[in-house]
């Protein structure tokens, strides 16, 4: 969608304005800035109404600061921070203004985002004090364990910081964001085109949501319409993708749980989709695909894919009931990790996180994109919150995952992939996508030449990663692998 | 000879005492009070194994005339509990207020105890025991190391009066019955009291020292009191005072209990052993939750004392049984128990005085101190707490050996209650000893052993001195054992008539008894170990030397001060308080305070825990509420009105009249 | 509740034959690095070099006869070249083999004449056990993805006797992945220096050998040139399981190197 339905609030209105929301039932989804001249900072809020399909946009000038919804919108808090770290602008009352995604210690110059940031300077990493909650009481008894930001086995790199006795954890604080690259910067002053390779990056194994999302916001802020066979490749790719991931998930949850022989069915199984990801696009994250107005290329799945959908399908039937049959397995993730709805209402939990715990959100229904209006999405939603509930909705959606697959096969349209967009300058548009992990945005900004002066990615992780901490609060070590297994988040796509 | 020396060190004492009251040239009343128990330990070396002989003072107590004398098994422990207690004295207490006080009540519990040791008569013996209750008391008020030092104080002294009382009651009863207050009187009336009096006497006695020596349960005043102050008092507790209690209830137990065989001894024994085991599960349980190095050796200090009344519970139904050399034998094995605990005790607990003046508390937590010390220090406190773990080759390890020896010959009685009774407390003293040994490695390992990365503190070398000092002197107990196990001859030859002494060494080797039943020898093991270090140390020394390269702890990036996720002493202890929690009750609490309104953003976390005692709640709070309760329907009578008082009075006067008149 | 064991017996060797024996390597369609044909390239073309995302296409306008010059190390397999280039100078081809043990092995060069193998460290003590830690030192995800991909049951590194190791202390090779962005520059050298000698590290994946789509800007580096000394280039994005098993293999002499001035030796 284009972006000139934004609604200017002053600073002032903002609070007032974010209660109203709540209270017809709406959700906040995410602030950020962007600087529409080199001198003037403006916040732009993107909201979502109840029963609309479009989201609602808010923008607000920043100078002399703006206040801090994180009293009313808590998940509010992150995203705020990372204003106030990459644009310097200033929140008030936020409860908790401690550096975020730049870390203490970094102490750049100038906001990295201010367009006289010197041009290639590279932060400095001075060790610092964290800003971690204090211990109070009997703190000699409390131990403080930092563990990473190099981690056992093959994993991404984070810190967590545990407060614990023993076995029980009194407390859990991630430190996110040594995976900081920078990417959002990354995509100025580029061509909307040539930005696709950069947005299939931000997140490796969330290449196809990515791009997907950043081309409909381009699409959107060009009046661009995409062919239909484009359309509905586009959501095989996407459910290819979360075919893939979601095996992964499984391979790697039953890895913790010490499953052994399920760990590698579940690791051959999501090798088996990306080894029909290369057969259907050369490459085993489905990239170099997608592009600005449909696709690079055409794409052939007839004849083959949808007996190769079956036949996985087939396989991982069979794999999940075994693994709902086992009791140890079971035992590890029942009760483990439990989340509430409110705190993944409040704390903007997304995905298949939040649908575990009783929200029943999902972009493809609620706000459909590519030729999702068109198919039919089941949706699947768990009570309980734990950590089977959450493998449990992963299950339900590789099973409507390949049930949408094939009905997209069965009416894929004959026709071209590709339509040429131009772009208008200044124009602004907002692109969204459910990917594996839940919902991911882009907010794109063009200059007066036509070039991307500003794009916003919100991605899932992101969001979930503010969710994490909740579950692992008065939880013990034994069940904490297993929690964030059963999570199922990047880091990358967090920190960008 | 020896009762020249026992005046002289009298008379140092009660110098030191009048000195110290005064406040003025202190370190002569220190002087004096080391000097005294140099010469008392003179004494007790020149007069084992035969004893002191009796000298009449020229006094009179209830009529009777006082005397004194000291049996071999009084020296005995004398002598060891005044080693730590000199050098207690040497060091004096670390607080910086009421040196004097201090002095003054170190000094009243000397002479307490000499006199709870020495005097032959009832009336003379209990007021030597106030005395001995009083100087404790003394002590821990007058350091004032705590804001709140009265009410632990008060716990400890209406708890000590309960045992007191029964104490009276017992002295009285007994002195009712063979109208004389003499002790010698008492054991020559032994076998012909009344059956009741004597079973209910002995049950006396053992309320009444068992509220010092720690049993259920009186333990419960423990850590509070020596909480309350500093090692150098708890050194005089666990030493001095500690062993008087128990040579007191071991005379009375044996010597005025009812005959020497029949149902009503075996039955007392029974009673005394399950008594002293059930105190020793429970303290040494609670020790290990501890995190003040005093609260934790106190409880020890109880467990120790428990372990030594089973075996005493032991000598008993041996002796029942007619098996005097197996009775003989429980009961040295007790003496040498006391023995290394009080020399072991007195060292951890100086070196806890020596914590404290490097780090200013006495918390157990990482304290760097072993590595920033010297050696002499870190030997001294590991022997201390190796003997209290009950690792060979130290004293701590001898007598519990022996007594689970004893413990295990149970089968040679002919009772099945017996034999039963035997094999239940040898289950669990394992447990005891099992809970004791995981207490001490956290004692050590946390609170000496641990690294840590604050700003460097160091040990003084006064208390470096001491505690190598009595380091030395437990492994010296240890390895000399054949030796000194000839002190006790005379004494459990004349009670038991078996030569015990003589039969519980053959040569180099410490056996119960016989070879053939088992045998340790920390005497050779002390040779043989560092011999058998040799050859990995030559292969070391002959090894090919690689550059070495340091780099940090790995810790996943970062540099990290190790200490904060080492463990801690909650962490060591809390997967037992899980376990045992039906005895514990433990409760943990995190409060989250949150910025503003919002609770999601935590800024501080407050975190407590806590165990629950037993007998404080079922016990001793129903108790204190009751007094509060009958105090304050007694308080009617401070009504304040005059015509009131004037009706107290005449009602008085009348019922005086009633009585003149009847 | 199943019988897992008998499941896992049941379901037979799943593992690829390559590369112990010959056959499938489960690569089939997959489309790697582009392959340049000089001849092709017409007068004053600079169509791919003026596409190419990460400049691992520069013009050289002195050169008739190889107007391009290409660093196969900033490649990130995007295919943008390829579809720019009118005259198929720049053609997709599925070359994914491209582990080296030099930087300059990854830059385009006419055939060198020599054909001797590169052998070098290590020596043979590790031909048959190699203990890798690997460090993410800021990547997207995508290489770790493969990475983790190298225990399933299909590639099972584990049968050629080298694993993953948790702490560096046990490791010979360290395996970095990502830009090394500025946060995590001092914990990789901690790792480094954390590891016992003798030691080596790899450099897999575009952004760890040159910096790959997240160079330099305010918060990354250019990959492991300068930070660390690298004993093996890996280029990719990512690279596929088998490439990342094959300069594995190279690394210890048990495969040749198959890259030659940019080219792949047949």
């Amino acid at each position: 969608m284009t972006v000139s339905q934004a609604t200017f609030l002053r600073p002032q209105q903002l609070k007032d304005v974010a209660s109203r929301l709540r209270e017809r039932g709406g959700r906040m989804q995410m602030v950020y800035a962007w600087h529409p001249e080199p001198d003037r900072t403006e916040v732009r809020y993107v909201v979502t109404e109840p029963n609309q399909h479009a989201f609602g946009i808010w923008s607000c000038d920043a100078l002399g600061g703006v206040p801090s919804l994180a009293g009313i919108w808590p998940l509010m808090a992150w995203h705020e921070r990372e204003v106030m770290d990459l644009f310097g602008v200033q929140f008030l009352d936020h409860p908790q203004p401690q550096p975020l995604v730049l870390h203490e210690g970094a102490n750049p110059v100038r906001p990295p985002f201010d367009s006289a940031y010197p041009h290639d300077v590279t932060l400095q990493a001075e060790a610092a004090k964290q800003s971690i909650p204090e211990i109070a009481g009997a703190e000699a008894d409390v131990q403080l364990l930092p563990f990473g930001p190099v981690r056992a086995d093959v994993l991404e790199s984070a810190e967590f910081i545990f407060f614990y006795i023993g076995e029980a954890i009194l407390h859990y604080h991630p430190r996110l964001f040594f995976k900081h690259r920078g990417m959002e910067k990354r995509f100025e002053g580029l061509s909307a085109d040539r930005a696709v390779i950069l947005a299939e990056r931000v997140s490796g194994v969330g290449s196809v949501a990515h791009a997907l999302a950043y081309c409909q916001a381009v699409e959107a802020a060009a009046n661009c319409i995409v062919p239909p066979r484009a359309l509905f490749l586009r959501v095989l790719l996407a459910e290819m993708e979360r075919l893939y991931n979601h095996l992964h998930y499984f391979g790697h949850l039953c890895h913790t749980t010490t499953l052994k022989v399920g760990e590698a069915e579940g690791k051959l199984l999501e090798e088996h989709a990306k080894q029909l990801n290369v057969r259907l696009t050369g490459s085993r994250f489905l990239r170099s695909i997608l592009t600005i107005g449909g696709l690079r290329r055409d794409l052939s799945p007839d004849g083959w894919l949808g007996a190769e959908l079956q036949r996985l399908r087939r396989d991982f039937s069979v794999y999940a009931e075994r693994m709902e049959n086992t009791d140890s397995h079971l035992d590890r993730l029942i009760t483990t990790g439990k989340l509430d709805a409110h705190v993944a209402f409040d704390q903007g939990a997304t995905g298949p996180v939040d649908r575990a715990s009783g929200l029943d959100r999902d972009l493809r229904r609620d706000h459909a994109y590519a030729a999702y209006g068109q198919l039919s999405t089941a949706v699947a939603v768990r009570e309980s919150g734990d950590a089977h509930a959450r493998a449990q909705v992963r299950m339900g959606e590789i099973g409507a995952s390949i049930a949408l697959m094939q009905e997209a096969l069965s009416r894929l349209p004959n026709g071209s992939v590709r339509v040429e967009c131009s772009v208008m300058p200044k124009a602004e548009g907002l692109g969204w996508a459910e990917s594996p992990r839940g919902t991911l945005f882009y907010a794109v900004h063009f200059d007066s030449q036509g070039k991307l002066a500003r794009v916003k990615i919100k991605s899932p992780s992101f969001s979930n990663w503010r969710v994490f901490p909740y579950t692992v609060h008065d939880s013990n070590m034994m069940d904490y692998a297993i929690n964030e297994a059963s999570f199922g988040l990047t880091i990358a796509g967090c920190d960008r | 000879m020896p009762n020249e020396f026992l005046f002289v060190t009298v008379c140092a004492w009660l110098t030191a005492a009048v000195i110290a009251l005064f406040g003025r040239i202190l370190i002569v009343s220190r002087i004096l009070l080391v000097f005294g128990c140099i010469t008392a330990i003179a004494a007790a070396v020149l007069s084992l194994p035969n004893g002191t002989s009796m000298i009449v003072l020229p006094t009179q107590l209830a009529g009777e005339q006082v005397s004194f004398q000291l049996t071999a098994d009084g020296l005995w422990l004398l002598g060891f509990g005044l080693a730590p207690a000199a050098l207690a004295c040497a060091l004096a207490s670390p607080s910086r207020q009421g040196q004097g006080g201090w002095l003054f009540g170190a000094a009243a519990s000397l002479v307490g105890g000499l006199g709870v040791f020495g005097l032959q008569d009832g009336a003379g013996f209990l007021i030597a025991w106030e005395i001995m209750s009083f100087g404790g008391a003394v002590m821990l008020l007058s350091e004032r190391l705590t804001a709140d030092v009265g009410r632990p104080v008060l716990f400890m002294l209406s708890l000590l009066e309960a045992g007191a009382l029964a104490l009276i009651a017992m002295i009285l009863l007994f002195a009712y019955s063979v109208h004389s207050f003499a002790f010698e009187a008492f054991r020559r009336a032994g076998s012909d009291l009344p059956y009741w009096i004597a079973i209910v006497g002995a049950v006396l006695l053992v309320i009444g020292f068992g509220a010092k020596l720690g049993l259920l349960p009186f333990y419960e005043w423990f850590p509070g009191a020596y909480g309350a102050g500093s090692g150098a008092s708890g050194a005089l507790l666990s030493g001095l005072v500690m062993n008087a209690a128990f040579f007191a209830l071991s005379r009375g137990l044996l010597d005025w209990a009812p005959g020497q065989t029949g149902i009503g001894a075996t039955g007392l024994g029974i009673f005394v052993i399950v008594i002293g085991v059930v105190s020793a599960i429970l303290s040494a349980l609670y020790a290990f939750q501890e995190e003040d190095w005093r609260a934790l050796l106190s409880f020890s200090s109880a467990e120790n004392a428990s372990i030594a009344v089973a075996m005493l519970g032991a000598a008993l139904i041996f002796r029942a049984d007619g098996r005097q050399d197996l009775a003989g034998l429980a009961w040295m094995v007790s003496l040498l128990h006391l023995a290394g605990h009080a020399l072991a005790k007195g060292g951890l607990l100086l070196a806890a005085d020596a914590v404290y003046r490097a780090t200013g508390q006495y918390g157990i937590f990482h304290t760097d101190l072993l590595r920033r010390g010297s050696w002499v220090f870190g030997v001294g406190a590991l022997f201390a707490a190796m003997s209290l773990a009950a690792m060979p080759p130290q004293a701590g390890f001898v007598s519990e050996w022996y007594v689970f020896q004893t413990v295990f010959q149970g089968f040679r009685l002919d009772s099945l209650a017996g034999r039963l009774i035997m094999a239940l407390a040898g289950a669990g003293l394992a447990l005891t000893v099992a809970v004791a040994f995981a207490t001490f490695v956290k004692v050590f390992g946390i609170g000496l052993l641990g690294r840590s990365a604050r700003p460097a503190t160091s040990i003084s070398g006064g208390s470096t001195v001491v505690v190598g000092l009595l380091g030395l002197g437990v492994l010296a107990l240890a390895v000399g054992m054949p030796v000194w196990l000839d002190a006790l001859r005379v004494a459990v030859a004349s009670e038991f008539g078996a030569q015990v002494a003589r039969d519980m060494h053959d040569g180099f080797l410490l056996v119960p008894l016989t070879a053939k039943f088992a045998f340790i020898s920390p005497t050779l093991l002390v040779i043989v170990m560092p011999l058998l270090a040799v050859i990995p140390i030559l292969l070391v020394l002959m090894s090919r030397r690689f550059p070495i390269r340091r780099v940090p702890v790995w810790y996943g990036g970062f540099d990290h001060d190790p200490e904060r996720a080492s463990t801690t002493a909650l962490t060591f202890s809390n997967a037992l308080r899980t376990f045992y929690s039906f005895i514990y009750r433990p409760t943990e609490e995190v409060q989250r305070e949150a910025n503003g309104a919002v609770h999601y953003f935590v800024q501080r976390l407050v975190f407590t825990h806590d165990v629950a005692p037993i007998f404080g709640p079922y016990v001793f709070a129903p108790a204190i509420r009751s007094v509060f309760i009958t105090a304050s329907k007694l308080r009617a009578l401070q009504s304040g009105h005059l015509n009131f008082y004037l009706a107290l009075i005449g009602i008085l006067f009348v019922i005086v009249l009633a009585l003149a008149l009847l | 509740m199943p019988l897992w064991t008998l499941i896992g017996l049941l379901e037979g060797k799943q593992t690829a034959p390559w590369p112990l024996h010959d056959g499938a390597d489960g690569q089939s369609g997959f489309i790697g690095m582009p392959r340049y044909h000089p001849e092709r390239c017409g007068e004053g073309c600079d169509a791919c070099a003026e596409v190419c995302p990460t400049h691992a296409i520069t013009m050289r306008p002195s050169d008739k006869d190889r107007p391009l010059d290409i660093d196969y190390g900033r490649c990130i397999v995007c295919q943008l070249c390829t579809e720019a280039c009118p005259t198929q100078a720049m053609m997709p081809s599925s070359d994914w083999a491209f582990g080296a043990r030099r930087r300059e092995d990854l830059i385009w060069k006419e055939q060198p004449q020599t054909s001797t193998s590169i052998r070098g460290k290590p020596v043979s003590t590790f031909r048959r056990s190699l203990h890798i830690r690997h460090v993410d030192a800021g990547s997207c995800n995508g290489c770790e993805s493969e990475l983790q991909a190298l225990n399933n049951p299909f590639y099972n590194l584990h049968r050629l006797g080298i694993f993953f190791t948790a702490s560096p202390r046990f490791a010979d090779l360290l395996l970095v992945t990502g830009p090394v962005t500025y946060a995590m520059l001092n914990p990789l050298r901690a790792t480094y220096e954390a590891m016992a000698e003798p030691r080596w590290v790899m450099a897999v994946g575009t952004c760890a050998v040159s910096g790959g789509v997240a160079e330099g800007g305010y918060s990354c580096g250019h990959g492991l040139e300068g930070v660390l000394p690298v004993d093996v280039y890996l280029p990719g994005c990512p690279p596929n399981p088998a490439a990342i098993i094959h300069s594995l293999l190279m690394f210890l002499n048990r495969m040749p190197q198959r890259v030659r001035g940019g080219q792949l030796a047949e």
